[in-house]
């Protein structure tokens, strides 16, 4: 099981800070990481060589907690602790900061970008999560504040088809929300961890969300819409969100982040312990009862807490790994023969 | 809707609010707490309700009082945006309200140790006749002054105490003098009626029913005390909502209550028609000044305004045009994501209006946080209702009333007086940030 996750390169991104976030862009061919240093590193493969190509600065006071690229790839939104996000424009290998998101009371800790392009949600330790709708002319306007979770909100993602928002809190809930008349609304809570929610992924359908937390499980939610075969109860005319699989046992402190590749099915974690491990889906089991395994263990993948694990989208088996300690790691994932 | 209804305006919810503890959990005001006298080495016993105990080597114990703050402490401080909800129980609820009326005994609100019942729309004349001349003066300042347009209705409190803590020094200059209707009513009854009844106005309790709880907030700001009587203008603010409970408390359903007309606060005469004012359910500020400055800047005589949605519902824009040009853009701006956005443009010098009317509550004062509530579909319907019978009230026009004006000769000596200036406009006080982030960070 241990050389189903081979290392390919490491390398020190934010040197004597913590690396906090990567994201791929779009066509997998460039790689975003942020750290405790208040820059955002753009790297790129020169040969077999992973090397910085841009070194965005200047644009934060404090730590960039997050990174997140437009679906076109030609944007960069970044997260910050002095509670503002930066819109970066790409021309060819520069970027610049052509606008800045202010709003939030208090430090921002995710940013997402919705599949059409056209709205950015943010999340902070002020409570809220922001909508925010970009025009023509990168304008950004406030389309709704979600007052919704009780404590600090850790995460936004989108759901990968569909104008659907997910957020995760130290509240120990994620919260869902869609779009109603001119604003926004939670329609629906999971509940279940037994501790702060640190990140969420949906696989590439959207009909399943992975959820990892302080309390050491990753969760799997399912959607049931109205109507279903299983016969899980709607209250109205949105759908449920059931709990079909808890991984238990694996992680021995917080799990940090959670990613889902769409290419593969492979469920990768990234853990305080310092471990990243890879999960899948055990191919005959029950869909709504899913079995997964544990495929990959790297024990000592970092020295310190891992912070984020990324799949490239367009390459199978290949994940960025990032840490506590300033570094990055490339690893190949294989599944194990049977 | 989020699940944990806090009462007061979206505005206000933002950060501490809804932990429904004082001082609130990022409380950095720093608290006085009397201890008893002792020896030092007294031991401090937790009860299980969470009150303190102090254990003195004798083992005798003594409860430890609470730390509290008081509104004014919170309303100063920038630690949060507001107080804790108890900070405002203590002063302003319906409990107060009560032991003040059992001990005043003497149609519903009549009935139970109240002497006079005024109508708010009669206050709000003066708060529209002088926002109208406030938008003419800061208009026709407009090139020499940069920060004299847009100017920004004044009216919601909510919206009042997340500019001053928030944006402070930038955003204040905008905000027009006008005082509220609430706080110009303190004005008439604790000046003019006292002086009328002859009555010292500390001798005067005057309670002001808001579908506000924010309202309760504006009540206690410095401001509105009168340091020579030691009195506020305004004693006690109960939402609409907490009338409800007041009624329920003794046990009086509103459709028994015999209707009796309101008292006239110029003459000694009742009011037997109820007016209103048109341009919509949180006081009509836009409609007024646009109709007011078309006609006074331009001649113009306007008889209906055309709104029109721009984002959502509660953004809506009104344009004065001749011959292809813009010569006024108003806005309503209501609710948070609305505040925002009209911020961050009037930041990048983006704002293209000359009056915003904002307001904290998405489609404002009528939907307002101490007002009745019903969940989902049958809310939307409520609210509904509630504009519908609001907007039937005939609307009177505020330089029509009578006793308004003769109020303004005898009572203020003119519009311009410096006396009218006093009672009828107030300030405001940016609250710089307290360097928060200052003393913990790490990275």
């Amino acid at each position: 099981m241990k050389d189903s996750l081979t290392l390919l390169a490491r390398i020190p991104a934010h040197p004597d800070s913590r690396c906090w976030f990567l994201a791929w862009n779009p066509t997998g061919t460039l790689l975003a990481s942020c750290g405790g240093d208040r820059s955002i590193r753009i790297w790129g493969k020169e040969g077999d060589a992973w090397v910085c190509k841009s070194v965005l600065g200047e644009g934060h006071q404090r730590t960039i907690r997050k990174v997140a690229w437009s679906p076109c790839g030609n944007y960069l939104a970044s997260a910050s602790f002095d509670a503002t996000t930066c819109i970066w424009k790409k021309n060819q290998e520069d970027f610049e900061c052509v606008a800045t998101l202010e709003g939030h009371e208090n430090e921002v800790k995710s940013v997402a970008w919705a599949p059409s392009g056209s709205l950015i949600a943010t999340c902070s330790r002020d409570k809220s999560v922001w909508v925010w709708e970009v025009d023509e002319e990168d304008e950004y306007e406030c389309m709704s504040v979600l007052n919704s979770h009780t404590q600090d909100v850790k995460h936004v993602i989108w759901h990968p088809n569909q104008e659907l928002l997910a957020s995760a809190s130290y509240d120990d809930t994620v919260k869902l929300y869609r779009e109603e008349e001119d604003d926004w609304v939670c329609f629906t809570t999971l509940e279940g961890h037994e501790s702060t929610v640190w990140s969420l992924a949906f696989d590439l359908s959207g009909e399943r969300l992975a959820s990892c937390s302080d309390d050491k499980t990753v969760r799997i939610w399912r959607q049931y819409k109205p109507g279903n075969e299983q016969g899980v109860i709607c209250s109205s005319t949105d759908p449920t969100w059931k709990c079909v699989c808890t991984l238990s046992g694996f992680h021995t402190r917080t799990i940090y982040d959670v990613a889902w590749c769409y290419l593969t099915g492979a469920l990768a974690t990234a853990c305080g312990d310092d471990a990243v491990r890879v999960f899948e889906e055990e191919p005959l089991s029950d869909p709504q009862q899913p079995i997964f395994t544990l495929t990959a263990h790297m024990a000592r993948a970092h020295s310190q807490d891992v912070n984020c694990v990324a799949w490239n989208p367009k390459e199978p088996g290949l994940l960025a790994s990032c840490s506590d300690d300033g570094e990055m790691a490339f690893w190949k994932y294989q599944r194990p023969e049977a | 809707m989020a699940a944990t209804v806090s009462p007061f305006s979206g505005v206000l919810q933002l950060t501490d609010l809804d932990d429904y503890i004082g001082p609130s959990q990022d409380c950095i005001k720093p608290v006085k707490v009397d201890k008893k006298p002792g020896k030092a080495g007294a031991k401090i016993r937790i009860e299980n309700d969470g009150s303190y105990f102090q254990v003195n080597e004798d083992g005798e114990s003594q409860k430890l009082e609470k730390a509290k703050i008081t509104l004014n402490d919170c309303l100063a401080c920038s630690g949060c945006i507001t107080s804790a909800e108890s900070v405002l129980i203590t002063q302003q609820s319906h409990e107060e309200l009560h032991k003040v009326l059992n001990a005043n005994k003497n149609s519903f609100l009549s009935s139970p140790g109240v002497d006079f019942v005024f109508d708010t729309t009669f206050s709000r004349n003066f708060s529209l006749l002088e926002s109208q001349r406030e938008f003419v003066r800061r208009f026709r300042r407009q090139a020499d002054d940069e920060r004299a347009l847009p100017m920004l209705a004044a009216a919601c409190p909510g919206w009042i105490c997340y500019a001053e803590k928030t944006h402070g020094s930038f955003i204040v200059p905008y905000v027009s003098t006008a005082k509220s209707p609430q706080q110009v009513m303190g004005s008439l009854v604790k000046g003019h009626f006292a002086e009328q009844q002859r009555l010292r106005p500390d001798h005067i309790y005057h309670v002001a029913v808001m579908p506000c709880y924010d309202k309760k907030l504006e009540a206690s700001r410095p401001d509105f005390f009168f340091q020579e009587h030691q009195t506020r203008e305004v004693d006690c603010v109960i939402t609409t909502g907490e009338v409800v409970k007041l009624l329920d408390q003794e046990g009086v359903s509103l459709p028994d209550v015999e209707p009796a007309p309101l008292d006239g606060l110029f003459s000694s005469c009742s009011e037997e028609r109820v007016f209103g004012h048109a341009g919509g359910g949180s006081g009509g500020y836009l409609e007024h000044i646009f109709k007011h400055a078309a006609m006074e800047l331009f001649g113009i005589q306007v008889e209906k305004l055309e709104y029109k949605p721009l984002r959502n519902k509660d953004f809506q824009e009104v344009t004065l045009e001749r011959d292809g040009q813009t010569l006024l853009r108003f806005a309503l701006a209501y609710g948070f994501r609305n505040i925002q956005n009209l911020v961050q443009k009037l930041k990048r010098g983006k704002s293209p209006y000359h009056y915003v009317e904002v307001m904290a509550c998405p489609s404002g004062c009528l939907n307002g946080g101490g007002q009745l509530r019903a969940d989902g579909e049958a809310g939307k319907d409520l609210l509904l209702q509630v504009e519908r019978l609001y907007e039937s009230v005939e609307p009177e026009k505020p330089e029509a009333n009578e006793g308004v004006r003769a109020l303004y000769t005898k009572w203020l000596g003119g519009p311009t007086s410096e006396r009218a200036r006093q009672a009828l406009h107030t300030q405001y006080h940016p609250v710089e940030k307290a360097n928060a982030a200052g003393f913990n960070i790490k990275w």
